[in-house]
């Protein structure tokens, strides 16, 4: 089966006023139609540059340097813009962070719903597509401006649109981030049904490392514009092998022991100018020994997961726990 | 048992909503009593437009109650008038927008005192140097622009400025919303340990049920303008009794049912 998106050796870079600095540093995976993939990391990790590169998005200052794309088994990079902007708008959904923002702040929404259908469309149609994402007062949505609904609405509405031409792929960069709890868990359920529905990949790119457990079936951990370790999501949320992974996972509230402390992760990322040579995270793990600091660990196949780490393989002996890691269910 | 700092009996708030000629009346907060304790954390926790920002302003002094009371160690806002400067401070969600971008970040964190004119500008720079060392920030911080940091240190640096004058009394409102999982973590910490040294009485408004258990020792859970759940954030570890409660632990992902799918139901046979 051709997988639905494939991503090879993938390497994206930015100016900004102190020079170029590598956002991807070498990335590769690939989807299969109808998989739910959640790709975690911290700001900076590269997770976002991904996101938008997947649909060629336009960023100021980021362009590619190596690698390919390819969505259905087209290179995406290859394509001339007219051909793009198809594929684009029949095959790729976006979903962002500020909806209210995101949406064109000058036209109402039914008529944007509208734009983005195949069919020049009545308005039984776009009823029908908001009705779908849990708007059930549709025609009076319809008839809004995005600042006149609240946040939760306008996300609806930008699930609606980009889930509309049931498209391969939806990316979906911080979904909730802007959210209330009590209607983030309804909004990523949404996110979740509709893909399943048009057996449409989701790419759920967040640092809320609860809702990738909710939505996804793998995960793909970026740290350092490189994926560090990717599997089973329940799997490798629960026993990390990569000492990012692990303290992520021990920095996050939400897990911990009542009266437990939560270890926040030693130092800042930084950001690299070229090719790393070394191990990205070496500087602020725990683990870290002098290979770690002078050669670039590749990935490595083990049974259920791929781990880029230069000691993978005595993750076990390693204690990535930590000694007072309380987890919940481990609660007597 | 310490005594209450910060207290606000049958406090209710309404705003006129609707356009100016309508008597349209919107109730923000509903007849609240809530205590906060010297050296105590309350959260504050429920969905945008339940009245918790409008708790905080309140608790702040910046506007006033309709009706009721609001208490700073047993006297009230009214008679206290000029002396509450000083000692009640805040964190805001944005500190990008909350520091003065044209303004060093040394000078913003000594503000404060010198608002409060009874500090002289040598007094002031070394207190103030010697805040951002308690938020773990490097002396060398005070010569930069709040551009010039990350979140997580511009968010170090409103604390140090909320803390400067020793206030007794510190609202943080959605002060870790906008931050990365890891940097959260610094943060929440880093106001944990400083209330065990400086004891001041907090109140912690976020949407966040994980934060609010973590950094709080109680947790008020608001709803339409009233508290509809008061509990010690250890109980917020268990399944909640009170439903909405209930409801707000499964949105953040605290309630088992959050686990990935599939993996449900296998301890059934």
């Amino acid at each position: 089966m051709t997988p639905a998106l494939e991503v090879r050796a993938l390497v994206m870079e930015y100016a900004s006023r102190r020079g170029r600095f590598r956002a991807v540093d070498g990335v590769d995976f690939s989807v299969q139609p109808g998989e739910a993939i959640g790709i975690v990391g911290e700001s900076g990790s590269g997770k976002s540059t991904l996101g938008a590169a997947i649909g060629r998005l336009p960023i100021p200052g980021v362009r590619r340097v190596a690698g390919d794309i390819l969505i259905d088994g087209r290179a995406i990079f290859d394509l001339e813009e007219p051909t793009l902007r198809a594929l684009r708008q029949s095959e790729l959904g976006f979903v962002f962070q500020d909806p209210i923002r995101w949406l064109d702040p000058t036209m109402k929404v039914g008529r944007q719903v509208a734009g983005v259908l195949e069919q020049p469309s009545d308005r039984g149609t776009v009823e029908q597509l908001l009705e779908s994402v849990g708007l059930p007062d549709a025609e009076h949505v319809a008839g809004r401006y995005p600042h006149e609904l609240s946040g939760g609405m306008a996300q609806r509405a930008a699930i609606g649109m980009a889930i509309a031409r049931r498209p391969k792929i939806i990316v979906a960069d911080e979904p909730t981030a802007a959210l209330d709890a009590s209607i983030k868990g309804q909004i990523l359920d949404l996110l979740v049904s509709r893909c399943a529905a048009f057996r449409t990949v989701l790419l759920l790119l967040s640092h809320d490392l609860s809702a990738i457990r909710r939505c996804t079936q793998r995960v793909l951990v970026m740290y350092g514009g490189r994926i560090v370790e990717s599997g089973e999501t329940a799997t490798v949320l629960s026993k990390p092998k990569h000492p990012y992974t692990s303290a992520l996972l021990r920095s996050a509230v939400g897990r911990e022991a009542p009266g437990g402390r939560v270890e926040p992760i030693p130092g800042a990322p930084t950001a690299f100018s070229a090719r790393q040579e070394a191990c990205a995270f070496a500087p602020r793990c725990a683990f870290a020994v002098e290979r770690c600091r002078s050669s670039r660990p590749e990935p490595r196949r083990f049974r259920d997961r791929d781990v880029t780490c230069h000691r993978a393989d005595e993750a076990e002996a390693l204690d990535l726990e930590g000694t007072h890691h309380g987890r919940r269910n481990d609660e007597p | 048992m310490a005594a209450a700092m910060m207290s606000l009996e049958a406090v209710t708030k309404i705003y006129a909503g609707g356009p100016p000629w309508s008597r349209m009346q919107v109730v923000a907060v509903k007849s609240i009593d809530l205590a906060v304790a010297e050296g105590e954390t309350l959260a504050l926790v429920g969905e945008s437009g339940s009245g918790k920002t409008t708790l905080g302003r309140l608790c702040l002094g910046l506007i006033e109650p309709s009706r009721g009371r609001v208490l700073l160690e047993g006297q009230s806002f009214a008679s206290l008038r000029g002396r509450l400067r000083g000692r009640l401070s805040a964190v805001l969600q944005h500190p990008q927008s909350s520091l003065d971008p044209r303004r060093r970040v040394g000078a913003s964190v000594i503000e404060p005192l010198r608002i409060g004119g009874q500090t002289s500008r040598r007094d002031a720079e070394r207190r103030g140097a010697e805040m951002l060392a308690r938020v773990g920030l490097d002396p060398s911080f005070a010569e930069r622009y709040p551009h010039e940091l990350s979140g997580g240190q511009r968010q170090r640096v409103a604390i140090a400025r909320a803390l400067v004058t020793t206030p007794r009394f510190i609202l943080f409102d959605e002060a870790v919303s906008a931050l990365d999982v890891s940097v959260q973590a610094q943060v929440l910490n880093l106001i944990k340990t400083l209330q065990q040294e400086i004891r001041f009485a907090a109140l912690f408004i976020t949407h966040d049920l994980a934060a609010a258990r973590y950094v709080a020792s109680r947790v008020a859970v608001m709803f339409r303008g009233e508290i509809v759940d008061l509990v010690p954030a250890r109980e917020l570890y268990g399944t909640a009794t009170h439903d909405y409660t209930r409801q707000l632990q499964r949105a953040s992902g605290l309630e088992e049912s959050a686990v990935a799918p599939g993996a449900q139901g296998e301890t059934q046979p």
